[in-house]
C-alpha cells in the first residue's frame, strides 16, 4: 500500500530538516527522504558551520542575525529534545570583516545599521592588539602562487576591520542537523535514510508524491526540494519544474584546508573567524588549534562544476572523491599565510572537499514552483547554513499559506523575523528573479 | 660534513588509488612526500643546525613531477637537492643504485637519512641495498638518534616493545621511524626560499648507475578489498575497556603480557 503523508521534504540536510521540525509543529505529517544513512551526512557534513551577519544585501544581513537567535540558543531552539549523539555546540568567536577591496565592506556597513547589527571599527593597532599574528599589509589583488607577482613584497597597510562581537561556528554540523531532525521528531515527523528519489510523480500539475529507487511509491500532496547538491537533478524530475526556473542550480566542487596555528597561539581559545577579502579567503578555529580555510572564490580561481553523484561516487565506484587538489591546497593556504607568515603548511593536503548547490547569482532559492505542492529550498551556494533555522520557519510559513491558496508569485510573501521583527521579502528568493547583481558572486552571498 | 636525504615522491594517502590496465598505479592523483621521509628530513636538518659547516643535500630518483617532493623538503631546511630524473619504474635494487650513484657523483656522504619505508611500495629493501652498494652500516626504524664526532648511537623500535640500542661509525644509513620527532612544517617564507634553492637534475643513464644482472618486475597490481567486520563491544565503560585491552593484547599483539 502506498504510504501517505501531508508533505516529503527530499533531503535530510541542515535545511531539510527545519523545514520538517517546522511543518511538523504546524501540524503537518512530514516525512523527510535521504539517500545517505543519516542527517546531515550530506554536504552539511562538509560546511564550515560559520554563523556570521555579513551579506550584500539588507535581507541577507537580517535574515543571518536572526539566524543567530536560534544557534545561542540551541536547547531552546530544540525544545529540549534530548538526542543520544548529543547536542552540537555554538562556538562564539566574534567576527572580523577586514575592510578590504576584496569586500564591498561599506556595503555591508549600511546593511548593518539598517538591521541593527551591533558592530565595532577596529583599526590596524586594534586587530594587532586583538590577534598579533595577523600581517595587516595589503596584499591584493588576490592572486593564484602560480603567479610570479605572488610572492611581491607589501607596501601598502591596510585600513581595517568591521567587528562583530557575534559570531563564530557550529562545532558539528552533521550533529547539528541530527538534533533538528530528533526536535523534528518529537513533533512527529519521520525520516527514512538510504532512500534515493527516482521520480516526483504529478498529475494534472499537482505534485502526488515521490518514487524511490527501490520502487516504493510515497504519496503527499506537498514535496519539498531540499536537495542540495542534487538539487537540480530533483527539479528536472518535476515536470516542468526546472525549465520553468529563471535561476537555475547546479553543483560547485569546494575545498577547505587545515593548517596548524603558529606555535605560540592558541587560535581555538583566543582566535576570530574572520573574512578577509584581502586575500581571498575565510578562516575560523578548527579542532587541535587549526586554522581551517575557506575560498571566498576569488576571480583568478577557476570553478569546478560537477555531476553530484559522479563525484560522490568517486571516479571508480565504491569511493568518495573527496581529495584535495596541489594547486587548491596551495593557492589557499600560501594565501591565508601571507596574513598569518608563521602558520605551519604541511606537505601532505589536509582538509574537506565537498560541493556547494551554487545558483546562478550565490543567493538561494526559497520558493514555490510552477507545479502545484511543489516547493523548493535550494541553492545554498555555500552560504545559507547559519539561516537554516530561519529558513525551516519560513519555508514552513510560504508552503502553509501557499497551500491554503495564497498567490506567492503575485504578492509575495513579507516574512517577519521572529526575533528581529524585522520583515523580510520573501520574493527575493524568487526562483523567478532576475539575477541579483547586488551579490557578491561568491561563498559570502 | 655531508647529509644526505632520501626523499620518495609517494602518492597520497588520502587519494583514491586506481590501478590501470597496465597495472600501474594511475598517477592523476595528489603526490607528497613519503611521511617516513618527512622524519628523515627534519632529523638531518636538526643535526645539521648543530654541526657548523653541514650540508643537507636531498635525494630523489623519479619523474619530474618528484620536484615538488623536492621543494617541499628544500621548504623544510634541506640546502639543496638532486632529483635523479627518470620515467622508468624502478625495483628496489635499481633504485639504490641510482640514489648511491648520484651520491657518490656529487661528494663523500657522512650520514645518509631516510625514511624507514616508502608507503607506496614498501620494500623495505632500499635503504639496506645502498648499505650494500656503499658498504657502510644501516639501522632502521629509529626513533632516537645522536651523533659525536664519528660514533653515531641509536635506538632502533624491533618488535612492538622491544628497542635495540645500536651504534654505528659515519659514514652510516639511519632509517628514520615516526618516533624520530615531529617534522616542523614549512611556514611561507620558507616556502618561498626554497623556491630559490638549487636542484640539480641528472639522467638516470648519466649517474652512472651500473644494471643489476636480475631484478624485480611487477606483473601484477591489484586493489585489495578490505572487508571491515566491526564487532559492537557492549557492557560497562570497565568492562569495554578490558576487552579492548584484551583484544590489544591477545589479537593485535601491541601489548605485552604483563
Amino acid at each position: 500500500m502506498t504510504k501517505k503523508y501531508d508533505a516529503i521534504i527530499i533531503g535530510a540536510g541542515v535545511i531539510g530538516c527545519p523545514i520538517a521540525y517546522e511543518l511538523a509543529k504546524m501540524g503537518y505529517k512530514t516525512l523527510t527522504v535521504d539517500k545517505l544513512s543519516d542527517a546531515g551526512e550530506g554536504s552539511t557534513a562538509a560546511s564550515c558551520a560559520i554563523v556570521r551577519a555579513h551579506y550584500s544585501t539588507v535581507d541577507g544581513v537580517a535574515m543571518a542575525y536572526e539566524g543567530f537567535k536560534y544557534w545561542l540558543d540551541w536547547k531552546k531552539y530544540l525544545d529540549n529534545v534530548e538526542d543520544e549523539k548529543g547536542l552540537a555546540k555554538y562556538m562564539n568567536t566574534g567576527s572580523i570583516l577586514i575592510k578590504s577591496q576584496g569586500h564591498d565592506w561599506r556595503k555591508v556597513q549600511s546593511n548593518y545599521d539598517a538591521v541593527g547589527v551591533t558592530y565595532e571599527e577596529w583599526d590596524v593597532d586594534k586587530i594587532k592588539e586583538k590577534v598579533p599574528v595577523y600581517d595587516m599589509h595589503e596584499f591584493w589583488p588576490v592572486k593564484r602562487p602560480e603567479d610570479p607577482d605572488f610572492f611581491n613584497e607589501p607596501t601598502k597597510m591596510l585600513e581595517g576591520a568591521i567587528f562583530c562581537p557575534e559570531g563564530g561556528y557550529m562545532s558539528d554540523p552533521a550533529l547539528s542537523a541530527h538534533n533538528i531532525m530528533r526536535a523534528a521528531e518529537a513533533k512527529g515527523s519521520e525520516f527514512i535514510f538510504n532512500a534515493e528519489v527516482v521520480a516526483v510523480r504529478s498529475e494534472n500539475n499537482q505534485v502526488l508524491g515521490i518514487t524511490l529507487k527501490d520502487g516504493t511509491d510515497i504519496d503527499a500532496p506537498v514535496v519539498v526540494n531540499v536537495a542540495g547538491p542534487h538539487s537540480y537533478k530533483i527539479n528536472q524530475m518535476a515536470a516542468g519544474v526546472y525549465e520553468e526556473c529563471n535561476i537555475k542550480t547546479k553543483a560547485l566542487r569546494h575545498e577547505v584546508m587545515h593548517c596548524p596555528a603558529p606555535e605560540g597561539y592558541d587560535y581555538l581559545k583566543d582566535g576570530y573567524h574572520t573574512s578577509d577579502g584581502d586575500v581571498g579567503c575565510y578562516y575560523r578555529p578548527e579542532v587541535g588549534n587549526m586554522f581551517l580555510i575557506g575560498s571566498e572564490d576569488p576571480e583568478c580561481d577557476p570553478q569546478e562544476w560537477v555531476d553530484p553523484d559522479v563525484f560522490y561516487a568517486g571516479k571508480e565506484t565504491y569511493v568518495r572523491n573527496n581529495q584535495l587538489t596541489v594547486e587548491q591546497w596551495n593557492a589557499q593556504t600560501y594565501r591565508c599565510a601571507r596574513r598569518v607568515s608563521d602558520m605551519a603548511i604541511p606537505n601532505q593536503p589536509r582538509g574537506v572537499c565537498d560541493l556547494y548547490d551554487c545558483s546562478d547569482d550565490w543567493i538561494p532559492i526559497y520558493d514555490k514552483s510552477s507545479m502545484q505542492g511543489f516547493y523548493m529550498a535550494i541553492g545554498s551556494s555555500g552560504n545559507q547554513y547559519k539561516n537554516a533555522p530561519v529558513a525551516g520557519s519560513m519555508m514552513a510559513e510560504l508552503i502553509d499559506k501557499c497551500e491554503k491558496g495564497y498567490d506567492h508569485d503575485k504578492e509575495p510573501l513579507q516574512y517577519t523575523l521572529p526575533h528581529i521583527g524585522r520583515k523580510i521579502d520573501v520574493g527575493f528568493f524568487s526562483r523567478n528573479r532576475e539575477i541579483n547583481y547586488n551579490s557578491s558572486f561568491s561563498v559570502n552571498g | 660534513m655531508n647529509i644526505y636525504v632520501c626523499v620518495k615522491h609517494v602518492p597520497d594517502t588520502a587519494a583514491t588509488i586506481r590501478v590501470g590496465a597496465d597495472y600501474r598505479i594511475d598517477e592523476d592523483i595528489t603526490f607528497i612526500m613519503n611521511p617516513y621521509d618527512e622524519n628523515a628530513v627534519e632529523e638531518a636538518v636538526r643535526l645539521k643546525k648543530r654541526m657548523a659547516g653541514a650540508e643537507v643535500i636531498a635525494v630523489t630518483l623519479g619523474k619530474a613531477a618528484a620536484e615538488a617532493t623536492l621543494r617541499s623538503a628544500l621548504a623544510m631546511g634541506a640546502d639543496r637537492a638532486i632529483l635523479v630524473r627518470s620515467d622508468k619504474h624502478h625495483d628496489c635494487i635499481t633504485t639504490a643504485g641510482a640514489l648511491c650513484a648520484a651520491i657518490r657523483q656529487d661528494g663523500n656522504p657522512d650520514l645518509i637519512f631516510t625514511g624507514r619505508e616508502s608507503i607506496d611500495a614498501e620494500g623495505f629493501q632500499t635503504m639496506y641495498r645502498m648499505g650494500v652498494n656503499l658498504g657502510i652500516p644501516v639501522a632502521s626504524n629509529v626513533i632516537a638518534f645522536d651523533m659525536d664526532g664519528q660514533r653515531v648511537s641509536v635506538i632502533s623500535e624491533m618488535e612492538a616493545g622491544e628497542h635495540a640500542c645500536l651504534e654505528m661509525t659515519t659514514p652510516c644509513i639511519i632509517g628514520a621511524g615516526k618516533g624520530l620527532n615531529q617534522p616542523s612544517y614549512p611556514k611561507l617564507p620558507d616556502i618561498l626560499q626554497a623556491r630559490k634553492k638549487t636542484i640539480t637534475v641528472i639522467d638516470e643513464e648519466q649517474s652512472g648507475t651500473h644494471s643489476s644482472a636480475s631484478r624485480v618486475e611487477t606483473v601484477i597490481l591489484e586493489i585489495a578489498s578490505e572487508e571491515r567486520q566491526p564487532e559492537a563491544l557492549e557492557g560497562s565503560a570497565e568492562e569495554i575497556a578490558d576487552a579492548i585491552v584484551g583484544i590489544l593484547r591477545n589479537e593485535a599483539k601491541v601489548l605485552m603480557n604483563s
